[in-house]
């Protein structure tokens, strides 16, 4: 049970580096070590409940978001993440730290209030979820370039795999395949148009994008 | 063990033909591949759609697949958009081609793509689990994205970003909406339950209420996006603009309301168990209303038809959001006759803004001279199609509004219907306006029409033929089509 907890504010610490993020390079390797996370936290279930599930899960989790997308989104994206160049903030940086930390509360309170089963895992695991779910959103919103938008909804996909996981761990098998798929798909559509993005305009900041109006 | 083959079948056929297209190395043999595919497509959605009529509902593989009325209506919708727009995609690139605008060799892409996303459509339609509903639903974006993006300048690029960006985000939501709707049936049905759309309809009014309305709302608010609804449509207008005209005519005919079946079947299923749903229909209610109204003050601002064409989706998904908020039978059963008619009439105004556009190289309104000097026919299908999608009498369209309408005044639901009523008329002004100036000029001094390119009357066909369609539903409906839409009114009422 520790461990699990542990694991899971690791996970929530991790997806403040996003947040905070100056270099595209370092938004990867934040989602990347939170999809390990995320994979050790299915593993960690798996010895104490010893559904088989979970350790496809989490082998699936590590296999696919802790190697495959990083490396995906690395190389796609090669031209933006290697030039090191700084990401500005639409918010500024303490106001953009202080709406994560309001959104963590928010999610917490949500989490104590809502009537969701818990077997396995503590309340404050769920909220854990809840609030990268938003501050995955958050940082779609708020950071105006096409990696870190992508990466902030990939993180926040991380979020709802842990509501899942506290919901029902092994929810179907089918089903989280179905998931994990899914974000692979993501990812590779979303390279190909940062690609793209990048043959259109050289860059893949996305205030260049500003001409369909109306 | 039939039902079974024909429900794979229906997601197979079009999976083997996006393979199929990118395999083949031909273009002849790849765009005569499209007409046979929609053509079987087409005649196994009407088998199927007649197994639901005899058997009520039909499922295989444990309630992985299953198709009920409201999931036949929307099967049928997708397959008859796609049934006309696979061939029209053909006619269109290879005018466009002639017109030297693209090469016909970019069809390989195009064709893989398109019948990727009709089977990812088909597949909504019948998932009878959630879990594969949503990834089905999702899976639509990513095939759509990149025909979205298929020209590949700075402005659709611009457009598939925002679409993809908007829509994953959407689709986010509602899975933590399905994960709620999950956990509201655990208390009842226990850990590891069977996630279907049958097993929690027979779990009812044992559904955890709270979890089930927060569910719901998630459901509405996250895959709304997808479904047009204000004031998550801003990618909307953009992706409709810039994708290719066929692609629009799917994205408007059929995607939208994949999205749609979504929020009804999570309304259905946590109906029972929130007091028969009143807190639910009224939030549906306010994002039906308020989408009617951002999309009619749109539309009279608008100088683009493209554009424009959207603004009119994202008031007609909030007409059909009013229709099921609303709740009498009747106005349940015109909503789910305004989605059949106005997914046809939207596509057949697709099809039309790509024979302007072909024509005149604009899609800006004031750009177009009178149209009925220089081609009476293409004149004629471009008001009837503003006419039919405007909700003008005879076509389809009227007879679902005023049934949505009179079905609001029936539960003395006076304001919302009233307001419906007048946005409504109001909406029709902002659409048919436009549409008269481009047909038959207002006076300003025409630009020259561009040098005379045949187009061939093959591009007409495919509108002509859903007008007619709009034309016999607005007159009759007929008695299968009846039956099913009451039925699926009926699934969606409990």
């Amino acid at each position: 049970m520790l461990a699990e907890v542990v694991l899971a504010a690791l996970f929530l610490l991790l997806t403040f580096e996003l947040i905070v993020a100056r270099r595209l390079a370092a938004a990867v390797n934040a989602y990347q070590a939170q999809s390990w996370v995320l994979g050790a936290i299915a593993c960690a279930l798996f010895t104490a409940t010893h559904l088989a599930e979970l350790l496809v899960f989490g082998l699936l989790i590590l296999a696919l978001k802790g190697v495959v997308v990083p490396l995906l989104l690395r190389r796609r994206t090669a031209f933006a993440t290697a030039a090191g160049r700084e990401v500005a903030y639409v918010v500024g940086f303490p106001t953009a730290l202080l709406i994560g930390a309001g959104l963590c509360l928010t999610a917490f309170v949500a989490a104590s209030r809502l009537p969701l089963p818990s077997h396995l895992l503590p309340t404050g695991v769920l909220g854990i979820g809840i609030a990268v779910l938003l501050l995955g959103l958050f940082t779609t919103t708020a950071r105006r370039d096409g990696v870190l938008q992508t990466t902030g909804l990939l993180a926040a996909e991380n979020g709802l795999l842990v509501v899942g996981l506290v919901l029902e761990p092994g929810l179907s098998l089918l089903i989280e395949f179905a998931l994990v798929l899914d974000v692979l798909i993501a990812a590779l559509v979303m390279a190909f148009l940062l690609a793209r993005m990048h043959e259109a305009v050289s860059t893949t900041d996305t205030s260049e994008l500003t001409r369909l109006r109306g | 063990m039939i039902d079974a083959a024909l429900l794979v079948a229906v997601v197979a056929v079009p999976l083997a033909a996006a393979a199929l297209s990118w395999v083949v190395r031909s273009d002849r043999w790849r765009c005569a591949l499209v007409l046979p595919v929609v053509l079987v497509l087409l005649g196994l959605t009407l088998t199927l759609v007649a197994r639901v009529l005899h058997l009520g509902t039909v499922a295989a593989f444990a309630n992985w697949l299953y198709l009920d009325h409201v999931g036949a209506v929307v099967l049928l919708v997708v397959t008859l958009v796609s049934a006309v727009a696979g061939p029209y995609s053909v006619v269109y690139f290879r005018s466009r081609a002639r017109a030297q605008l693209t090469h016909t060799d970019e069809l390989r892409t195009y064709l893989a793509l398109f019948f990727l996303l009709v089977a990812t459509m088909t597949a909504a339609a019948i998932a009878g689990n959630l879990g594969l509903l949503w990834t089905a639903v999702t899976a639509t974006t990513f095939a759509s994205a990149p025909l979205v993006d298929f020209y590949g300048s700075h402005e659709p690029l611009e457009a598939a970003w925002k679409y993809v960006i908007l829509a994953v985000a959407g689709d986010l939501i509602a899975l933590f909406g399905f994960l709620c709707l999950y956990a509201a049936g655990i208390g009842w049905l226990g850990g590891h339950y069977d996630f279907s759309v049958p097993v929690l309809e027979a779990a009812g009014p044992h559904l955890e209420p709270v979890l089930g309305t927060l569910g719901f709302l998630l459901v509405l608010v996250g895959f709304g996006t997808k479904a047009g609804l204000a004031p998550m449509h801003t990618w909307l207008p953009d992706a409709y603009q810039q994708a290719p005209v066929p692609v629009g005519a799917m994205l408007a005919g059929a995607e939208i309301n994949c999205a749609m079946l979504a929020i009804m079947r999570v309304l259905a299923l946590v109906t029972p168990a929130e007091h028969g749903g009143l807190a639910l229909r009224e939030a549906l209610l306010a994002f039906g209303l308020f989408s009617m109204t951002v999309g009619v003050v749109f539309l009279i601002a608008q100088r683009d038809f493209k554009r424009l064409l959207a603004y009119s989706s994202v008031e007609q998904m909030g007409l059909l959001a009013t229709g099921l908020a609303l709740g009498s039978p009747i106005a349940v059963a015109g909503a789910f006759l305004q989605m059949v008619a106005q997914s046809l009439a939207k596509a057949c105004m697709f099809f039309n803004a790509g024979t302007l556009l072909l024509r005149f190289r604009t899609t800006t309104v004031a750009e177009v001279p009178a149209v009925i000097r220089t081609a009476p026919v293409t004149a004629a299908l471009v008001l009837g199609a503003a006419l039919a999608t405007a909700g003008a009498p005879p076509f389809g369209l009227f007879l679902a509004e005023i049934s949505i309408v009179s079905g609001g005044l029936a539960t003395r639901a006076w304001a919302a219907a009233g307001f419906a009523a007048a946005l409504l008329v109001v909406g029709f002004i902002a659409l048919v306006a436009p549409y008269s100036r481009m047909v038959f000029g207002d006076g300003a001094p025409a630009p020259a029409p561009g040098p005379r390119r045949t187009l061939g009357p093959a591009i007409l066909v495919p509108g002509a033929v859903l007008l007619a369609g709009l034309l016999v539903l607005g007159v009759f409906v007929p008695q299968p089509l009846h039956a099913l839409l009451a039925g699926a009114a009926r699934e969606i009422r409990q």
